[in-house]
């Protein structure tokens, strides 16, 4: 940083993503509220500290080799060159971008004068990998055991979905090139993959004792208070600001960058590298955020829990292509989307016993789902980068954005990296006895001996 | 120990030309030593997960024995 205008962009841009981490925080905050909210009273002190625990699971794992695997990754390995060193192989080269530079022994991964960078960009993506853990954490509650969440945590916050972001979000992404897969703003990458995971340990895991009746009918539990819930997701919908602007990069020249010399186009990009505003996306996260909030409101009958849960579930489904929407378009999407999810909710829980807490698979899962086969169609045609566009299933360039190609992208972030992984850990788990409380502790409740430890201090204190 | 004594000196060369002067850009102590750390870091980590898993399996193990029922916990609702 010798001049000053190079000095102002670079200082620009550590304290963007430093004060979108900042926002992101809320999001954990804000989930904490909301699954404390939604237990019973006798699991509330367990479930915080669990949701609590994944902070610093997350966070060690991240460092030590999450952010490797996020600039390994790209290429699959084995399914598309990189377009920086023409291999297909695990990106770990001297290239610009490799994940050589970001081993946990790196002297990038520290304090270091040249590089203003790193710090930030890795916990802007930390951040994201807490709300993938937090998406699971919240479906699960009052039945786990804090062990097996610690290590679902990390599976989904520090591998699986840094995996799928490296596929389809960097860059380089296999899955940009040869699917024209396009998520500008995660609606597969983080919230697909969260909801899958969370449905395939649910699957093993098995519901809260007396959700279903002996003749399987199912029954509402809680929430236990309403407006602690309604707040959480309130400081989630905060969060999602920097969320948001966190997925973009806030300044760059696209002119030399897309081999336009000598032309200078300064603008804010999306995670692609492709031109998008800051002031654009605000309006199609209020307008999808709209959008969700009256589609929840209608469908389930102005219930309180439904219609802020549609509100989220409305900017997950737009979320994909809300880099380019219209205003107009993401609103209708975003209904569609929430509708759908408070629909497969319901319909999935009668139908295959599964008891998600929090609706966090249908928030998540089935309105990501939703969002980017709906993108795929909208944004048909579309270039999924800035890089040498060309045609579908070819490798060395990038197919356009397209139906087919954000429909196998959904199945890839739902089914193979969310659902999969979540289903066969649980499993091991289960077969290691190490998943699920003991019956008689859920009954009597995980927080029994701290309450029975609190009431015994307030009586010898008189 | 330290990386930096000086940071006149330091800091008056650019970064550009790290490999030619004295320019240090990371500045922690003990550069070089990051293994070391790294190895301490994921025996605390492993450690953490297997004691914690212990001690949640023993303490369930007890509570399950002592089998309350659904409501016992309302006598123990402290009212600080």
């Amino acid at each position: 940083m010798t001049d000053e205008l190079g000095a102002l962009t670079t200082i620009f841009t550590e304290f963007y993503y430093w004060i979108t981490v900042v926002l992101m925080f809320l999001i954990h905050v804000g989930f904490c509220m909301y699954e404390v909210g939604a237990s019973r009273y006798k699991h509330h002190q367990h479930t915080l500290m669990k949701n609590t625990l994944l902070i610093p699971l997350v966070t060690v794992t991240w460092f030590f080799f999450g952010w490797w695997i996020y600039w390994a990754f790209p290429t699959g390995p084995g399914l598309a060159p990189s377009i920086m060193n023409e291999s297909a192989a695990l990106i770990t080269d001297d290239s610009l971008f490799s994940a050589k530079w970001y081993v946990a022994t790196s002297n990038l991964m520290a304090v270091n004068l040249g590089d203003h960078i790193s710090g930030v960009f890795w916990a802007a993506f930390l951040l994201f990998s807490w709300t993938a853990a937090s998406i699971v954490s919240g479906a699960i509650i009052e039945r786990i055991t804090t062990f097996a969440f610690g290590i679902l945590a990390i599976a989904i916050g520090s591998v699986f979905w840094t995996i799928d972001a490296a596929w389809g979000w960097h860059f380089d992404g296999w899955m940009l090139k040869l699917l024209g897969y396009h998520d500008a703003y995660a609606s597969g990458v983080i919230h697909a993959i969260a909801g899958g995971f969370a449905l395939g340990v649910l699957a093993v895991l098995g519901p809260r004792i007396g959700k279903f009746s002996s003749s399987g009918e199912p029954r509402n539990i809680g929430p236990r208070n309403p407006w602690l819930v309604c707040i959480g997701l309130f400081l989630i919908y905060t969060g999602f600001w920097g969320f948001y602007a966190a997925c973009n990069i806030p300044i760059f020249d696209l002119g030399p960058e897309y081999g336009m010399e000598g032309t200078t186009f300064y603008t804010a990009t999306s995670i692609y590298v492709t031109p998008t505003t800051l002031s654009g996306i605000t309006f199609n996260f209020l307008m999808s955020l709209s959008g969700g909030l009256l589609a929840g409101y209608w469908v389930s009958k102005g219930d309180p829990f439904w219609t802020y849960s549609g509100g989220l579930a409305g900017i997950i489904t737009a979320s994909a292509g809300n880099d380019l929407y219209h205003p107009l378009q993401s609103m209708m999407i975003a209904a569609v989307g929430t509708y759908i999810a408070y629909k497969m909710h319901y319909w999935v829980e009668r139908r295959f016993k599964i008891d998600d807490a929090v609706g966090a698979v249908a928030v998540h899962g089935y309105a990501g789902v939703v969002g980017l086969v709906i993108c795929g169609f909208v944004l048909w045609g579309y270039p999924s980068s800035g890089y040498s566009v060309g045609s579908m299933w070819v490798g060395t360039d990038y197919a356009p954005i397209n139906p087919l190609g954000m429909i196998i992208g959904a199945i890839i972030m739902f089914g193979v990296l969310g659902f999969l992984p979540g289903y066969i850990l649980a499993k091991i788990l289960h077969a290691a006895g190490k998943l699920r409380i003991p019956r008689e502790v859920e009954i009597a409740g995980l927080d029994y001996n701290i309450m029975e430890s609190a009431r015994k201090d307030e009586r010898s204190v008189g | 120990m330290a990386q930096v004594t000086n940071w006149i000196e330091h800091l008056t060369t650019d970064v550009d030309a790290a490999t030619e002067g004295v320019q240090v850009a990371d500045i922690y102590p003990m550069v070089g030593l990051e293994w070391m750390w790294l190895t301490v870091a994921i025996v605390f980590w492993l450690w953490f997960h297997v004691s914690t898993g212990t001690s949640e399996a023993e303490e369930q193990q007890k509570l399950a024995r002592k089998r309350p029922s659904a409501n016992d916990y309302k006598k123990n609702i402290a009212e600080w």
